[in-house]
């Protein structure tokens, strides 16, 4: 017996008391997609997060942090690049996505290739082009450091330092990383009397006319994977989610991106081909390609595949877009690295 | 397959652990009183437990399997392999009254190295605080199953990071590679093309996980003063020979996530375990 007890009290007392924090259920937003009581966001855990999120240690030259290519002023995407680029200069094929409203899906990256939130972050931290960290190597370098020796006991009740509580932590920033707050979101909650002007109005009966059968609900995504008769980048190859599965019938497939802070996430597309949303709307009325597997739904009543769009509604589809900008989210303290 | 749910399960562990604890404490005392006492007792497995080594032996048909060595497949091909690994989880064992024992989720998965056997080519796995009793059935899950998957990194302590550490997760995308062959192939026309077979569950969308049920030869006795040892044999052969017959010349020297070859190699890989003995000390 007194060689039990003494066992216990050897242990560090630390105490795990967190302070448990609710993940948003805006009212126009689809259900929240993450399992939470495996993972319940507390404030201690969400801090641990966030310093994991804007820590080069995460990367193989201690200087490449999540942050570096998910910036928030631009709803953490990577200002500026078409497509990112990582440790020594390395060049990643992809441009980066957006993160906001993570909680609501189930699938992740261009093609699907994440299928939990969790996990997602294994991918640039071990991806030579990005972070080209092993996630054995972070959990040591995290446990030589004063801070994580005292947070992660603050967060988990357990208090180790492992790759489960590290991704974790990770995925409790993320959760908490809701866009709810555009002026269209007041709109269509009826909050502090917001309206939309005549030419927003206009944009939106396109959008729905147009566009919504793809960019649906109001996370503007019916989360599905579809090819949309881009030209074909040779340098690149990019067959999108055909390389989840090897199935023939994904080629060119990708991910029906959230349109949220549409405004802010320049460049566009997968591998960030457009400068300007006037050039994506360009591509829908006259740029598209028949690379063999385009979705049916886009085939004009000719043959031809495309959304015909007139340049006065491509102007008000824009000021339409520019309604899901989101400043309070973008200007969100919480989130920031300061 | 039992349904398990992460809180529930964990405090489940948790209560268990504890009750070893007790256990434990009583068992000395039990010692302490069965030390005063020559007799023999009927002997009592309640609350008593102990250790089970799974030992895992690879070979290729009636060879032992060996790095770098060719073998023969069906259709005139041949293979020479330099790494063979493979995730085993959910080992599950069960008595000749037909009650099971589950080993605890958290610790139960391991990766299986050809890397790491000893020099015998064999692989250890030990089971701690099994409890006491005979044990005529083992079963276990080839790969992680898709409710542990689909738990992310809940519940999975540092399994993640070692199965990065053993190149069994993927780099591109979220998953495990369930079983990692490479190496060469040689037929009629190639020499020594690259040999490849890194498959796993594909997301949520393809399933490749795969349960294996084994009847022990003779009866594993586990006792807190007896640890027994399941020899099981792996058959690689058979990953290429076995409920199908693949050639790699079809595209099966190279299987990743594609959903036509990789369920075909998972269930093949069903076949190719069998319990050669039990050594009961
Ligand atoms: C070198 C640049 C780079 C770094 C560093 C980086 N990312 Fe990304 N991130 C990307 C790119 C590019 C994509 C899109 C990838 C794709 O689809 O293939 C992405 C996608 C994501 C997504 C998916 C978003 C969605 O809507 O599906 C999440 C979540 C994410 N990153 C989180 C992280 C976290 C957490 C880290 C740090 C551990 C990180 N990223 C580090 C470039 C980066
Ligand atoms: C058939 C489904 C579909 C329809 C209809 C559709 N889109 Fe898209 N949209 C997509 C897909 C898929 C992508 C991503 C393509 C890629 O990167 O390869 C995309 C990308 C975009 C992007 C770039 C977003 C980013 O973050 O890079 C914008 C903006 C956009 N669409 C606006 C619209 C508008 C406006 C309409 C109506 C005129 C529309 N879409 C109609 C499927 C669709």
């Amino acid at each position: 017996m007194a060689i039990l007890w003494s066992c216990d009290s050897d242990s560090p007392e630390i105490s795990y008391t967190p302070t448990y924090l609710q993940v948003e259920q805006p009212a126009n937003f689809p259900e929240i997609q993450y399992n939470l009581s495996n993972n319940p966001v507390t404030q201690e855990g969400f801090d641990l997060g966030k310093a994991l999120f804007y820590d080069g240690k995460l990367s193989a030259n201690n200087s490449i942090p999540c942050a570096f290519c998910h910036e928030q002023a631009f709803a953490f995407t990577h200002h500026g690049h078409t497509l990112s680029h990582g440790v020594n200069g390395g060049i990643g094929f992809r441009n980066s996505q957006p993160m906001q409203n993570l909680a609501y899906f189930s699938e992740f990256m261009w093609d699907g290739a994440a299928s939990h939130l969790d996990l997602q972050p294994i991918i640039p931290l071990t991806s030579e082009l990005e972070m080209g960290e092993t996630l054995s190597n972070v959990v040591d370098k995290l446990k030589a450091d004063t801070y994580y020796q005292s947070q992660f006991p603050l967060a988990f009740d357990d208090g180790e330092i492992n790759s489960e509580n590290i991704l974790k932590a990770l995925s409790q920033f993320m959760l908490m990383m809701v866009s709810s707050n555009s002026k269209y979101d007041k709109y269509v909650r009826n909050e502090e009397g917001v309206t939309l002007t005549e030419v927003e109005l206009q944009g939106q009966n396109i959008f729905e006319n147009k566009c919504s059968s793809c960019h649906a609900t109001d996370l503007f995504t019916d989360q599905s994977y579809r090819n949309t008769g881009l030209p074909i980048n040779a340098k690149l190859d990019d067959t999108g989610r055909f390389k989840v599965l090897e199935n023939p019938e994904d080629l060119y497939k990708f991910k029906v991106p959230s349109l949220r802070n549409v405004e802010k996430t320049f460049p566009y597309m997968h591998d960030g081909r457009f400068a300007t949303l006037t050039a994506v709307l360009n591509f829908y009325d006259s740029g598209m390609v028949d690379n063999g597997n385009v979705d049916e739904s886009l085939k004009r009543s000719d043959g031809s595949f495309g959304i015909s769009l007139t340049e006065n509604e491509k102007v008000q589809l824009i000021a339409f877009l520019k309604t899901f900008t989101d400043n309070e989210f973008l200007n969100d303290t919480r989130f920031a690295e300061y | 397959m039992e349904v398990r749910t992460t809180s529930y399960h964990l405090s489940i562990i948790f209560i268990q652990m504890k009750i070893t604890k007790i256990f434990i404490t009583l068992l000395l005392c039990a010692t302490v009183i069965s030390c005063s006492n020559d007799d023999n007792m009927v002997e009592s497995l309640v609350g008593q437990t102990g250790d089970l080594i799974v030992k895992f032996d690879n070979g290729v048909g009636d060879q032992d399997l060996i790095f770098d060595v060719s073998y023969d497949k069906s259709s005139n091909e041949s293979y020479k392999l330099t790494s063979v690994k493979y995730i085993v989880s959910n080992i599950e064992l069960t008595k000749s009254d037909g009650s099971t024992f589950m080993y605890p989720e958290i610790e139960n998965a391991f990766i299986v190295d050809e890397a790491d056997a000893n020099n015998a080519g064999e692989i250890y796995i030990t089971l701690n605080d099994v409890p006491a009793g005979d044990y005529t059935k083992i079963s276990f899950g080839v790969g992680i199953d898709q409710e542990r998957f689909q738990k992310g990194a809940d519940g999975q302590g540092n399994l993640l990071a070692e199965a990065q550490e053993k190149e069994m997760l993927w780099s591109w995308a979220t998953g495990f590679r369930f079983i990692r062959l490479d190496g060469v192939y040689s037929d009629a026309t190639v020499t020594d093309e690259a040999l490849n077979i890194h498959m796993g569950s594909v997301g949520t969308s393809l399933d490749n996980y795969r349960e294996v049920s084994l009847d022990a030869p003779n009866t594993v006795i586990v006792r807190e003063a007896s640890t027994p040892e399941v020899h099981i044999k792996a058959d690689i052969a058979k990953v290429f020979d076995g409920q199908t017959s693949v050639l790699f010349a079809d595209g099966y020297n190279q299987v990743h996530t594609d959903e036509t070859t990789t369920p075909v190699i998972a269930d093949n890989l069903m076949g190719i375990f069998m319990i050669h003995h039990v050594h009961n000390e």
